[in-house]
């Protein structure tokens, strides 16, 4: 079976330390990789495609050098390898316009200002994982000890097997 | 002014006056009328009788008239000489009176009479006068009725006029007052439109500014969120061992940590992850960002599992050190942000300080550091001596010519910043330049003007005023500015100020 990774990028080392320590509890079953820039996140996806896996979500900052957020995940839309990963914005500010082209055109699923409130990016990042495996995953159970297990359960019973 | 009077009816005009629209209590038609009848059986009226060609002054002003000349046939115009200007009085046709008042008064000519058409006139003097008066008793009494109505017409001419000065002159007044308000108008208005131009620029620093903030304050929240947690765990399983020296180690190798490329990183991971399969990815990564040195002092807890609690306990005090460090970083970049904004956007005060402005340049840099992440920031610096000036007022002079610069570049490029002492010794130059397109010769004139922007209404920030600001501020200062095109392209700005010698 292959892996889902969660990606996350962001350009601020202590923010991308805090941002993988909140997601820690999620790493038995989804391993987190990381990225400083949109180049680097590129490298990060090809490599993981290269190896069979799959990535369910990416956590993105907007403001970086070289290309910003909404233009990477502008890219991930409209590549059918990470068309379906699920996408957050996590920033400090971002103008009105590009939160707009960021919902229009790299079907945002969520947006995470900073700075945040404990718990948070866990609570948004089960939310979605669990959106994205019930869309593309046959086989829900191990995902049962770290996502939304009532979802998952009534995901299961909708489809009629176990 | 003529053409700014209301066009009204003259008796709606002048309500105060007697009823200017009346009927002359003697018709001046009939008067004319019977006299010409009279005329040809009348040895007296036809001596009397007197012709003027078109153009003749009858009367001439200020001369010496003993005639009243009733109007026949034609018309009269009359005149009255002013210093620079005549000014033509009205038109008088048949029935009307020509020299009524010198006349009456014996007093000089006071408006000149000048025949508009050839005029004909009966022309009595005093003698004539009398002699007319008794002898023809059944018109005489229309005369007078006549004269008096030609007085009361002219006095009511006077109030009209009076009433009419009195308008104008109220008229005039408004239209000053008018003027005075358009004028404070604009003043406010200027002055708003430039407030509102720095407030743009300052909405810009602030949303560039929450972003410089919020990175570093969502570390420290979340950072100390972790370290409240796992401190006082850590120091409970410290305290159980017998040595704790290795858990400090830890600690302050997590405190010195220094952030690899992600690549190198995730390679150095799946390497440990081969050497120990039985660790979790978390305890990896962390490892995958040690040195050597410091995973050989890790390996003997990371090969066996039964000391995987061990491990972590060192993984644990290193990432402790980690979160210890980052609040420390963004602490002082929290601190270091507020004190440039403070600093930046001080209030001037009454009177210019003397700075060395390479200060206030970096803190503009530092404000603007999030519009500058993609432009290279070439600084070229040469000891300069102090000048005397509002700081506050000048940084925004730096502001404008950057964000300018970043605009022209689309936010990628080279931004070039250099000062020196000008050649005469009494003034420092500034230069702020970039490699974007450059400025067309065709706008290089118009660019510091108020009312020019190259600025579309598609734009988030600013009025495209900055320029004209900018201006403004320099020649405040008494100092210039100019825009030139760099050498190797690009637009090039430089500002001259008087140095404070």
């Amino acid at each position: 079976m292959s892996d889902i990774y969660i990606i996350c990028v962001e350009d601020e080392p202590q923010v991308l330390d805090v941002v993988i320590r909140d997601l820690e509890k999620l790493e038995e079953v989804f391993p987190i990789e990381i990225a400083h820039s949109a180049d680097e996140a590129r490298q990060l996806i090809n490599e993981i495609k290269e190896e069979g896996n799959k990535i369910g979500l990416a956590i993105c900052d907007h403001i970086m050098p070289g290309d910003k957020g909404v233009d990477l995940m502008i890219e991930m839309q409209k590549d059918p390898f990470t068309e379906h990963t699920r996408k957050v914005l996590l920033t400090g500010q971002a103008g009105l316009e590009e939160t707009i082209e960021a919902v229009n055109k790299a079907k945002l699923n969520r947006y995470i200002a900073k700075p945040w409130k404990p718990q948070h990016i866990l609570e948004v990042a089960i939310e979605e994982l669990t959106t994205y495996v019930i869309d593309h995953e046959k086989e829900l159970l191990p995902y049962m000890s770290v996502l939304d297990q009532e979802r998952l359960q009534q995901a299961i019973r909708n489809k009629g097997y176990v | 002014m003529e053409s700014r009077r209301p066009e009204k009816p003259k008796s709606e005009r002048n309500p105060n006056v007697i009823g200017a629209s009346a009927r002359p209590i003697y018709d001046k038609a009939t008067f004319v009328e019977k006299i010409k009848e009279m005329m040809p059986a009348s040895e007296l009226m036809s001596r009397l009788k007197q012709t003027f060609p078109e153009g003749k002054f009858m009367l001439r002003e200020f001369e010496e008239n003993n005639k009243l000349f009733i109007i026949l046939d034609g018309y009269v115009s009359q005149v009255k000489e002013g210093e620079d200007v005549n000014t033509n009085i009205g038109m008088q046709g048949p029935g009307d009176f020509i020299g009524l008042l010198s006349f009456q008064t014996g007093e000089p000519v006071f408006t000149s009479a000048k025949a508009s058409t050839k005029v004909t006139t009966l022309a009595l003097d005093h003698d004539s006068f009398e002699v007319f008066l008794t002898r023809y008793p059944d018109i005489s009494k229309t005369l007078q009725g006549l004269i008096f109505s030609n007085l009361a017409e002219r006095y009511r001419k006077v109030v009209t006029l009076h009433v009419e000065v009195a308008e104008l002159t109220k008229q005039l007044e408004a239209e000053k007052n008018h003027l005075k308000k358009t004028i404070r108008e604009l003043e406010r208005t200027r002055n708003a439109l430039i407030s509102q131009e720095k407030m743009a620029t300052l909405g810009e620093l602030t949303a560039g500014l929450a972003h410089e903030i919020n990175n570093p304050a969502s570390a420290l929240l979340r950072s100390v969120d972790y370290l409240s947690t796992n401190l006082p765990d850590l120091a409970q399983k410290a305290s159980a061992l017998p040595e704790t020296g290795l858990v400090r180690f830890f600690f302050e190798t997590g405190l010195k940590r220094e952030f690899a490329g992600t690549a190198e990183q995730r390679l150095k991971m799946k390497e440990l992850a081969k050497r120990y399969p039985h660790l979790q990815r978390s305890k990896l990564r962390t490892m995958a960002e040690m040195g050597n040195d410091v995973l050989d002092r890790l390996r003997p807890f990371a090969q066996k599992e039964e000391k995987e609690e061990m491990l972590q306990l060192l993984l644990d005090a290193y990432q402790s050190g980690v979160f210890m460090n980052g609040i420390r970083l963004s602490t002082a970049r929290i601190e270091y942000l507020v004190k440039s904004l403070k600093s930046y956007s001080r209030q001037p005060g009454k009177e210019p300080e003397v700075a060395d402005l390479r200060e206030g340049i970096r803190e503009t840099l530092q404000i603007l550091g999030n519009r500058l992440k993609d432009i290279k920031v070439k600084i070229d610096f040469s000891e300069i001596p102090l000048v005397r000036c509002f700081v506050g007022e000048l940084n925004q002079v730096w502001t404008n010519l950057i964000i300018n610069a970043c605009d022209a570049m689309n936010d990628v490029g080279t931004l070039y910043i250099s000062c020196g002492l000008a050649d005469d010794n009494e003034h420092v130059w500034f230069k702020v330049a970039d490699n974007g397109p450059g400025v067309p010769d065709k706008i290089k004139k118009r660019i510091f003007d108020s009312s020019f922007t190259t600025k579309t209404a598609s734009q988030d920030f600013g009025l495209g005023i900055g320029l004209a600001i900018t201006q403004s501020i320099v020649e405040k200062h008494h100092g210039t500015i100019e825009v030139h095109d760099r050498q190797c392209g690009g637009a090039e700005f430089v500002v001259t100020l008087p140095a404070d010698r």
